[in-house]
């Protein structure tokens, strides 16, 4: 066996990836996780928010990834009504670059080998009905597609693709997994210090003019400094628009704060990709689509799939030999856990998405009378849906 | 008609790619258009957070 030979091999080392490679590498597997950036988790394209829940299912979280608690979500709406949502579960706004090296670190430690700066360009079964990915060396000036000059290729009998919302290596066994631009948020984020921005409140702003077909959100990170960032529905973007809605936000909202970072990347908001295996080929993550459509909340998701499929990889192999109808119990228990949840989310942001601003703003106003903590999100909920009773008899059929 | 990248303002991020129906784009290192798979259609330019995309005729 030649030293480009592995059992199962992972690309990209987000939590999807991270998580897939440390459990297939516990039981013995010869794993390999690739990284197409210099260090991963950085940067950031992400709000970093996460609930207690979401987190503490698949790993015991460590202090040092939370950089905020929060314990108070407030909702604005697009002419300025501020409602205040009580009882909200605990949540935590992580820190990222700290999580996401740490769960590299866990892979290695697991077993797993890791390649950074190493980036995908194709790939493909081999005669051998083994799969062959191509990376690209920096460095070089050739043709992306032609030459492979200074490329290296890696083989395994099991691939699992975690590369991200980018992914395009789906592409390259069969999937379609262009996105409609009705199922992506464009998003802009920004790092903001600033004075004034409470440590244990999560905001959000609605509206077409702060953010068409999507929000805008201030989640804390630490004393006086929170992410801001937006999301624009693809159907309602043009080139540049949520870099230019963020930073006249901040600019409004935050004169004199300082901007210390400012990414840009996009969110899938559709429903995940079915199916999940093909052949000896599995996606995980934001490739799968595996994301809460309605709030675009992914991490959570990803860690739990990550090791679901980096088990059902590891359980595919009897000493040599691999069969890949042992991954579709990857597919099967993220559909019964998580895959009815995230399509209900979907469901409830196509709701979402026919709303307007004077339909917003009219559910504002009438909970904003209400007590101060009597506001949950129940209710919030509820009060949508009286309001208009034809879309409760939708949303029943979307639910069903 | 060609699509342009603007390496100065791109951030590599790949919403691009994941809209793309052709499949044109690539991230290896920096983000390429493949002349022979796009279709100078536009979405990709239509949905950069960063405006770092154009059609250009």
């Amino acid at each position: 066996m030649s030293d480009n030979n592995y059992d199962i091999i992972v690309v990209g080392s987000g939590p999807a990836g991270s998580s897939a490679a440390a459990s297939a590498a516990a039981s013995g597997r010869r794993v390999l996780l690739l990284e197409r950036k210099p260090v991963p988790g950085v940067p950031v394209r992400c709000g970093e928010g996460i609930g207690h829940q979401g987190l503490t299912l698949s790993l015991p979280p460590r202090p040092e990834w939370i950089k905020s608690t929060v314990t108070r979500a407030r909702m604005v709406s697009p002419s300025g009504i501020a409602v205040e949502v009580g009882n909200v579960d605990k949540s935590y706004i992580l820190d990222r670059e700290r999580m996401d090296a740490d769960l590299v670190k866990t892979a290695v430690e697991a077993g797993a080998e890791f390649r950074a700066s190493s980036p995908v360009i194709w790939a493909e079964e081999t005669p051998s009905k083994r799969y062959k990915v191509i990376v690209k060396v920096h460095g070089d000036n050739i043709d992306t597609y032609n030459n492979a000059i200074n490329n290296i290729e890696f083989e395994a009998s099991c691939l699992i693709l975690a590369d991200g919302v980018e992914s395009r290596l789906a592409r390259c066994f069969g999937w379609d997994t262009a996105l409609r631009l009705e199922d992506i948020e464009t998003a802009a984020f920004a790092r903001v210090e600033a004075e004034g921005i409470e440590n244990d409140c999560c905001t959000f702003y609605t509206g077409s003019a702060v953010a068409p077909g999507g929000y805008l959100w201030v989640f804390p990170r630490g004393v006086g400094a929170a992410n801001v960032g937006l999301g624009v529905i693809g159907s309602r973007c043009r080139s540049g628009l949520p870099k230019e809605l963020l930073l006249d936000f901040i600019g409004r909202k935050y004169p004199g704060g300082r901007v210390t970072d400012l990414h840009c990347g996009g969110v899938p908001v559709g429903r995940w990709v079915k199916p999940l295996v093909r052949g000896g080929v599995m996606l995980v993550g934001d490739a799968a689509r595996q994301v809460n459509a309605i709030n675009g909340a992914g991490i959570a998701y990803s860690l739990y799939a990550g090791r679901l499929a980096g088990a059902a990889a590891a359980a595919a192999f009897s000493g040599e030999s691999f069969c890949g109808k042992a991954l579709l119990g990857y597919q099967r228990a993220w559909a019964k856990n998580f895959g009815k949840q995230q399509e209900r989310s979907f469901a409830l942001k196509e709701f979402v998405m026919s709303a307007d601003d004077a339909f917003l703003d009219k559910i504002a106003d009438s909970l904003s009378k209400e007590p101060p903590g009597a506001v949950s999100y129940l209710r919030v909920f509820m009060r949508t849906f009286s309001s208009r009773p034809l879309l409760l008899f939708k949303a029943f059929k979307l639910f069903r | 008609m060609m699509t342009i990248v603007d390496n100065d303002k791109c951030d590599e991020c790949g919403t691009c790619v994941s809209v793309c129906p052709a499949n044109a784009l690539v991230i290896g290192a920096g983000l390429t258009v493949s002349p022979k798979e796009c279709t100078s259609c536009g979405i990709c330019a239509r949905v950069c957070p960063f405006g770092a995309l154009s059609v250009r005729q």
